[in-house]
């Protein structure tokens, strides 16, 4: 090997090692944080449960099958995650500016992708525990049934879902990289709105196949729907064949990444030009 | 004597919620403002909405729907009121550490966070008129019985809100002494109350112990008033020894109840905030 060429090889190591690093740091500032706060731990896991139980309970009430109550229960698990992409990703840069944090992130040598890779998988990470809390009460409180026999399949949808999920968090994150106060109210009409688009507690295709295709712009929307129909068949109503969907949720994976990675670097060079990076409580 | 205290009073009243205005909606124009303001009950109305249609077949219907709607419509007022109240203190303390300069000033505190509730109520008011409208025109629902006396209406809705505000005011008081991240904790609250009230399910699907509890909360015969007066009968049959008047009663000895502990509480835990030294505490970590 040519000097020049393994001084390149050796560069290319060391920003591969250097990344990665972010990656795992970031991440794991997510995770140690979230079993650190027992309030956190506490607000995450037991507090959702509640809110998911009223509407477990409307169906209880409705003398409706029960396996709409396993809708919500697997609603409310995919919600957690839904949180997390917009409060941890989509929003996590406007704190990190109003803390003095931000500009910190853009003085090091890494790629802005990896800070956002680590929040993703940190997010993951902390999140599971809240969901895994609303399966876990809704199977042992309500009796919900979940096949465990179709579960690797579920699984392995439910991981499609979610790289396209917080891929489309990394691209709001740079949208919301230079807003102000904005931020929190888009964030919160991120919230109702899409638990009703994306059919959160009841299948999508009530709304009507146009309102759910509309739907299933969001990741979310297609994930759960698959899910449902991976447990209960043709019970779930499903809006479509399941077999469509991982291939939709890994061209929606690809196609948000190339998008964040572009708007990213537009939104950091339009920041910089307009000196927004650094404004804190706008 | 009386005219210079109160006249203070609702000086103070008026700028905190001038203040809380500005705070809340003046990073948009109004209507935008708005939209955001009624995004959240319009899809909450939707949600319940689809839920009831799609289990239609035989076991629910429209009037069942309407009880579900009207609680899902007021506890508007507890989300927004219960949590905005005690989020004002750790935005004030940690975000823009304007907290301490309230003490500086010569304003209460208490007043000032009363005041500050006012975009809140108002915000929670369109909210819930928003969502009556939309109920009535689009989901061709019945808002009223042709005995509802629209004026004993609005006389239950702010008896109720008057509670909220009171438990939001113990909500404040417990931010004052605890970091940020119990805002988690307030919101749980809420939640809580979400399902032990029974505002969108009827009471008697609550196992017995949580129906106990349920009984103990006034938000609970406050959704029950509401729904009698809107719809000429009751929906909880747990409730159903109780007349209108006993609901009145309850309501209106759980709300002074409310407020004589709030006007307690508060004062101890500003008082041990003041202690502490954590009226300019940041924990935004």
């Amino acid at each position: 090997m040519a000097p020049e060429d393994a001084a390149r090889s050796s560069g290319l190591g060391q920003r591969l090692r250097m990344n990665l690093a972010a990656v795992y740091a970031r991440a794991s500032v997510r995770v140690k944080a979230s079993f650190r706060e027992r309030s956190w731990l506490l607000g995450e896991t037991l507090f959702p449960f509640l809110a998911m139980s009223a509407f477990v309970l409307v169906y209880r009430g409705l003398r409706a099958p029960r396996e709409y109550e396993g809708f919500v229960v697997l609603g409310g698990a995919m919600i957690a995650y839904w949180n997390n992409v917009i409060w941890g990703m989509a929003s996590q840069f406007f704190w990190e500016r109003e803390q003095g944090q931000l500009q910190l992130y853009l003085i090091t040598p890494v790629s802005r992708m990896s800070i956002l890779l680590g929040m993703a998988l940190g997010g993951m990470a902390m999140t599971t525990t809240r969901a895994a809390a609303i399966l876990t009460g809704g199977i042992l409180l309500f009796h919900v049934s979940l096949p465990l026999e179709r579960a690797l399949p579920a699984f392995g949808l439910f991981l499609l879902t979610l790289g396209a999920a917080y891929s489309l968090g990394m691209i709001l994150s740079s949208l919301f990289l230079l807003w102000g106060r904005e931020v929190w109210h888009t964030a919160t009409i991120l919230q109702e709105p899409v638990y009703l688009l994306s059919g959160f507690y009841f299948p999508v295709s009530a709304m009507g196949v146009g309102i759910a295709i509309v739907g299933s712009i969001l990741p979310v929307t297609l994930g759960l729907d698959g899910i449902r129909q991976v447990f209960y068949g043709p019970a779930a109503h499903g809006l479509l064949p399941v077999r469509w969907i991982p291939p939709i949720q890994i061209a929606l994976t690809a196609i948000f990444l190339f998008v964040s990675a572009v708007s990213l670097r537009y939104m950091e060079n339009l920041g910089k030009q307009e000196g927004r990076l650094t404004v804190r409580g706008d | 004597m009386i005219v210079g205290p109160v006249k203070r009073l609702a000086q103070v009243l008026r700028t905190s919620a001038w203040l809380g205005w500005q705070v809340e909606a003046n990073w948009a124009e109004p209507w935008i403002f708005l939209m955001y303001a009624i995004a959240k009950p319009l899809a909450t109305t939707l949600i319940l909405f689809f839920m009831v249609r799609v289990v239609s077949q035989g076991h629910a219907n429209a009037e069942t729907f309407r009880f579900i709607f009207i609680g899902n419509t007021f506890f508007l007022y507890v989300t927004e009121v219960l949590i905005g109240i005690s989020w004002t203190v750790f935005r004030d303390r940690e975000d823009y550490e304007t907290l301490k300069y309230i003490y500086v000033a010569p304003v209460r505190l208490l007043p000032y966070l009363l005041g500050r509730a006012f975009t809140r109520v108002a915000t929670a008011t369109l909210g819930v008129l928003v969502a009556l409208l939309f109920g009535r025109l689009v989901l061709g629902l019945t808002i009223g019985v042709p005995g509802t006396n629209w004026l004993l209406v609005v006389g239950a809705v702010l008896l109720g809100l008057l509670g909220v505000l009171w438990l939001g005011i113990i909500l404040a008081g417990i931010s004052l002494v605890v970091a940020r991240h119990s805002m988690n904790l307030n919101e749980g609250l809420s939640g809580l109350f979400f399902l032990l009230c029974g505002a969108i399910f009827p009471l008697d699907v609550l196992p017995r112990w949580a129906l106990h509890l349920s009984l103990l909360l006034p938000f609970t015969y406050w959704l029950e008033l509401l729904r009698r007066m809107l719809t000429g009968r009751g929906f909880a049959a747990s409730l159903g020894r109780y007349g209108d008047g006993d609901l009145w009663w309850i309501l209106a000895l759980a709300t002074v109840g409310l407020c004589a502990l709030a006007l307690v509480w508060f004062r101890g835990c500003e008082r041990i905030a003041r202690e502490r030294g954590l009226i300019d505490w940041k924990t935004n970590y």
